[in-house]
C-alpha cells in the first residue's frame, strides 16, 4: 500500500530489521542487537542505519545539534572498531595497516573531495605493500579498493575513485615499464598529484562557468557544494554583479554554511526553506547545484531535494546547471529512485516521534537527464548525452 | 564600424584587417571590389580557408616544432579574423578546423618516424634496451601521450602527466636531411589536407542533397522558411528522384526571401504555395515536415537560424511535426552559447521594416535631438533550443541534436576552442 516500486519486498525486508517496535525517539539502533540473527557482517547493517558519507559531510558542512552530535560519536566509536577489524593481508604479520584508517584520515579534512582521500588511501597501500611484481601489487590494490568500496556502499565518489585508480593502474602496468621500483614509484607519484588534479578540477569548472553568470542574474543554489562555492566564488572576484538564493538543505541544513560563506564575499544572498523553490522560481534566472555523482545516463546523484528544483526549474522552462568534476562519473544507471542502494540519515524534528509513524530519512535523489541543462566539468562543458560516451571510453 | 563599412559588409572589414598583418591578402580585397558583400556562410568559410592556404603556403618554417610555427601564424590571422566579425561563426570555425588539420598531420607524421626508428633500433642492436632505460617513456607511450593531446580531456588521461611533447624531437636523432625533408611534408600534407577542406566547403550541398530521397517520400508536405540554397538542392535533388510532394513556404520577413525561393521552386515544376510567417501555425497542422537551412549550428544543438525560425520550431514541436535541419559541416561550431540572442546576433538596418520618409518624425535616429518615441529593432537570427529540433542532415550523415558534440570531436581540437597567440612559444 504504501509503497510503489516492485523493490518494497526488499525494503520491507530492510524496515522489519532497522526500526526497533519501540523507541520513543527516532535513533539508529546499534548493530549489536542486529548483527547475530541477521548479517555477519556488522557493517552492512551499519551502513542501512546511517550512510558514512553524508555522515561526514553533515560534519563538514552542516548545523551540529546536541543530539546529533550524540549520534555521531557514537557511531564514530564504532567506526574505529570496526574498520580495525579490516587488515590488508599482503603476506606479513604483526604490521595491521587498515585501509579504512588511512581513508577516514584523509576523509576528516574538509577540503578535500572523497575521491581524492579514496585515492590518497590506496597510494597509502602501494607504499606499504611488500610486492614485488605488478600483478602481485594490483591483487593488493584491488583487495584493498574492495574493502574501502564495501566499507561505504552509499559514497559514489568513494566508488569512482577507487575504480578509476584501478583503471590507471592495469594500463600504466600493461603498457610503460620493464623496471617494477620505476613504475610503483610513478604510481604513488600520479596518485599524490591526484589531489591537486581535484584542486585543479574545480578552478576549471569555475572558469567554464564565468561565461553563463551574466550580471544581473539570480542564481539559485542547493546545499553546500564545494565547486558551486568555487563557481561563485570567481564570480565574485571577477566582480560580477549577480544575487544569489539559497535554500536551507535540510536536514543538514548545509545551505545556512553556504549563506554564510557568500556574505562573507559579500554577495546578495537570500535563505529559502526548502518549500518555496517554486515560490520564486520565477525570479530565478538559472539553477546551480553540484553533484555528489554522475550517473551513466547523465542524471545526477545529489542531496535530496535536487530533483524537486530541478523539475520545477524545468516546467518554468529555467536552465539547471551541474557543477561535477570528471572522477564523480559512476558506472551506475538507476531506473527509478529506489534503485539505488540506500543512503539513510537520521533527522531530528526536534520533537519526538512516535513510533509508530514512519519517518523518509534517505539523503539522495536522482535527477534524470532530461532535467539538467549542461553539465560543467573539467573535461569541458558538457551536454547530458557525453557523459555515458566519455564511461564507455573509460571502461571499454 | 562606420556606416560606410557597415554597408560593405563586416567580411571586407575581416579581409582589410587581415591584409594590414599580411600584405599577400591585398589579392583578397582587390577580388572583393568587385562585389560588395561575401553573403552567406558557405562563401565566407571557403574565403577564409583560402586565406588561411596561402598563409600557410608562405609561412616560413624552422626547422624544429614546424607545427607549432604554423600554428601560431595560422592562430594570428585567426584572431583577427574572429575579432573583426564574431556573429560569422564560420571564420572561427574554419581558423579551428585548420589549427586542428595542422596538429593531425604534425602528429601523424611524428608517429610515422618514431614507427621507422623503432624498426631500425631492433634490427641493428639487442642491447638497445638497456640503453632505452635513460627515457623513461617508450616511444609507444610518447605516441600514446601524444596522441591524447589531440582528443579531448577525457577520463582515460585524467592521471596522466601533461604529454612531454618536446621529448617528440630528442628521441628522433635523425640527421639534418631527414628534418628537411619532413618541414616540408608537413607543409605539403597540410596544403593537401586544407584543399581537401575546401573541396568539401564547396561540395557540401551535393552531399546533403544526397541525402533527400530518405527523407522525403511520396505526396508529402513540406515547410519551410525563407531561402537557403541547402534546402533547394535538398528539395531538387528528391524531385529529380521522381518524388511528387508540395511546399509551403513562409516568406521570412522583413527581407522576403521565401519569395525568391517560391519563385526557384516554381521553375522547377514544384507546387509551392506562399505564406506569411504569422500564418506559419495555422499551417502547421497540414505539414509533414520543416525542412530549413541553419546559419550555425552550436556544441549544444541549438540552432543559429535566420529571424522566424524559432517561431516555426515552436510551432512543429506543438504539432508533433519533424523539424530538421540541415547545415554543412562549416557551420558546426564548437562554442556553448550562453546569451545567443543577444550576443551571436547582428542587428540589421531599420530601412528594412520602414520607410525613414513617413517616419523621420518620430523614429529614433540617435542623434538625440527631441525625444523620438519609435524604436526599430531588426535582428538577423533567432536561437532555436536543441530540444526543438529533430534531425540535422550534415554532409557527414544525419544525426540527432545529442550527437553533436561528436562531430566537433572529430574535428576540432581542445586547445583551439580560444583562438588566442600565446606568449610562450612550444605546445
Amino acid at each position: 500500500m504504501w509503497h510503489r516500486s516492485a523493490s518494497f519486498i526488499l525494503d520491507k525486508n530492510q524496515n522489519d530489521t532497522v526500526y526497533p517496535a519501540d523507541s520513543v525517539t527516532l535513533t539508529p539502533p546499534p548493530p549489536s542487537s542486529i548483527s547475530t540473527p541477521q548479517n555477519p557482517n556488522p557493517n552492512l547493517n551499519r551502513n542501512m542505519s546511517m550512510s558514512a558519507y553524508y555522515q561526514t559531510r553533515a560534519a563538514h558542512h552542516g548545523v551540529v545539534t546536541s543530539d546529533w552530535l550524540a549520534q555521531s560519536q557514537e557511531a564514530a566509536t564504532r567506526a574505529v572498531v570496526t574498520g580495525g577489524q579490516e587488515i590488508v593481508d599482503g603476506g606479513k604479520s604483526g604490521r595491521a595497516f587498515s585501509v579504512i584508517d588511512e581513508f577516514n584520515n584523509w576523509r576528516k579534512q574538509p577540503d578535500l573531495a572523497e575521491a581524492v582521500a579514496a585515492i590518497r588511501a590506496l597510494a597509502a597501500v602501494i607504499r606499504n605493500s611488500e610486492a614485488k611484481t605488478m600483478m602481485e601489487l594490483e591483487i593488493e590494490l584491488k583487495k584493498a579498493s574492495d574493502s574501502l568500496k564495501s566499507w561505504d556502499t552509499t559514497s559514489i565518489s568513494l566508488t569512482a575513485g577507487c575504480d578509476l585508480f584501478m583503471r590507471y593502474v592495469t594500463r600504466t602496468s600493461a603498457l610503460e615499464y620493464e623496471d617494477f621500483n620505476s613504475a610503483r614509484s610513478r604510481l604513488i607519484e600520479r596518485a599524490e598529484k591526484f589531489g591537486e588534479i581535484s584542486y585543479k578540477a574545480r578552478k576549471i569548472i569555475a572558469m567554464l562557468s564565468q561565461d553563463f553568470i551574466f550580471d544581473g542574474c539570480t542564481i539559485l543554489v542547493h546545499g553546500f557544494s564545494r565547486v558551486v562555492m568555487e563557481v561563485l566564488k570567481m564570480a565574485a572576484q571577477n566582480k560580477k554583479l549577480f544575487r544569489v538564493l539559497c535554500t536551507e538543505g535540510r536536514p543538514d541544513r548545509s545551505g545556512l554554511r553556504l549563506a554564510n560563506e557568500l556574505a562573507k564575499l559579500d554577495v546578495p544572498v537570500k535563505l529559502l526553506i526548502d518549500s518555496a523553490v517554486a515560490y520564486t522560481m520565477d525570479e530565478v534566472d538559472m539553477v546551480f547545484v553540484g553533484a555528489d555523482g554522475v550517473v551513466e545516463s547523465g542524471g545526477i546523484i545529489n542531496m535530496m531535494g535536487t530533483y524537486q528544483i530541478a523539475l520545477v526549474a524545468h516546467s518554468m522552462n529555467k536552465p539547471v546547471y551541474v557543477a561535477a568534476e570528471s572522477y564523480k562519473f559512476a558506472r551506475l544507471y538507476p531506473l527509478d529512485q529506489k534503485d539505488m542502494g540506500p543512503a539513510l540519515r537520521p533527522i531530528d524534528f526536534g520533537v519526538p516521534i512516535p513510533s509508530k509513524v514512519e519517518v523518509e530519512t534517505s539523503a539522495r535523489d536522482y535527477t534524470p537527464p532530461q532535467y539538467l541543462t549542461l553539465l560543467f566539468t573539467d573535461l569541458g562543458v558538457l551536454t547530458p548525452s557525453v557523459v555515458s560516451d566519455e564511461l564507455i571510453q573509460l571502461y571499454l | 564600424m562606420s556606416l560606410s563599412q557597415l554597408m560593405l559588409g563586416p567580411n571586407v572589414v575581416l579581409c582589410n584587417a587581415a591584409s594590414q598583418t599580411y600584405p599577400s591578402c591585398n589579392t583578397f580585397t582587390h577580388a572583393l571590389s568587385f562585389f560588395n558583400k561575401i553573403e552567406g556562410s558557405q562563401a565566407t568559410a571557403r574565403q577564409t580557408a583560402e586565406l588561411l592556404r596561402s598563409v600557410i603556403s608562405q609561412q616560413r618554417v624552422p626547422y624544429t616544432n614546424q607545427a607549432g610555427a604554423l600554428i601560431d601564424a595560422v592562430k594570428a590571422i585567426g584572431e583577427q579574423l574572429i575579432a573583426a566579425n564574431p556573429v560569422e561563426l564560420a571564420v572561427g570555425n574554419i581558423v579551428r578546423r585548420v589549427l586542428h588539420i595542422i596538429r593531425e598531420e604534425d602528429l601523424s607524421l611524428t608517429t610515422a618516424a618514431i614507427g621507422g626508428l623503432n624498426l631500425s633500433a631492433v634490427s641493428d642492436d639487442e642491447n638497445d634496451d638497456d640503453r632505452d632505460g635513460d627515457s623513461t617513456l617508450s616511444a609507444a607511450a610518447v605516441a600514446a601521450a601524444a596522441r591524447s593531446t589531440l582528443r579531448p580531456p577525457s577520463l582515460q588521461t585524467l592521471l596522466e602527466d601533461t604529454p612531454v611533447s618536446a621529448a617528440v624531437p630528442q628521441t628522433s636523432s635523425s640527421g639534418a636531411a631527414d628534418k628537411s625533408s619532413r618541414s616540408r611534408k608537413l607543409k605539403h600534407d597540410v596544403i593537401e589536407a586544407v584543399n581537401e577542406l575546401i573541396q568539401d566547403i564547396v561540395t557540401c550541398h551535393e552531399q546533403i542533397a544526397e541525402q533527400a530521397v530518405e527523407h522525403i517520400h511520396q505526396n508529402e508536405v513540406i515547410l519551410t522558411l525563407g531561402s537557403s540554397r541547402t534546402v533547394l538542392e535538398f528539395l531538387f535533388a528528391a524531385k529529380e528522384k521522381k518524388r511528387s510532394f508540395r511546399v509551403f513556404v513562409a516568406e521570412g520577413a522583413p527581407r522576403y526571401q521565401g519569395h525568391l525561393l517560391a519563385k526557384e521552386l516554381v521553375a522547377r515544376g514544384l507546387q509551392t504555395t506562399l505564406i506569411t510567417d504569422s500564418a506559419v501555425f495555422a499551417m502547421i497542422s497540414r505539414v509533414n515536415m520543416v525542412i530549413v537551412g541553419a546559419h550555425a549550428v552550436m556544441a549544444n544543438g541549438g540552432v543559429i537560424a535566420p529571424v522566424g525560425m524559432n517561431l516555426v520550431a515552436l510551432a512543429a514541436q506543438k504539432h508533433a511535426v519533424p523539424f530538421v535541419v540541415l547545415a554543412g559541416s562549416h557551420k558546426l561550431c564548437p562554442l556553448y552559447p550562453h546569451n545567443p540572442e543577444v550576443l551571436l546576433n547582428e542587428l540589421r538596418s531599420p530601412s528594412e521594416l520602414l520607410d525613414f520618409g513617413e517616419f523621420s518624425d518620430c523614429m529614433d535616429f540617435g542623434s538625440g535631438s527631441g525625444s523620438p518615441l519609435l524604436h526599430v529593432v531588426n535582428p538577423a537570427f533567432d536561437y532555436v533550443p536543441p530540444k526543438l529540433v529533430s534531425l540535422f542532415i550534415t554532409d557527414a550523415g544525419g544525426h540527432n541534436p545529442s550527437y553533436m558534440y561528436r562531430l566537433i570531436a572529430d574535428y576540432y581540437s581542445a586547445d583551439d576552442l580560444v583562438v588566442q597567440r600565446r606568449a610562450t612559444a612550444g605546445n
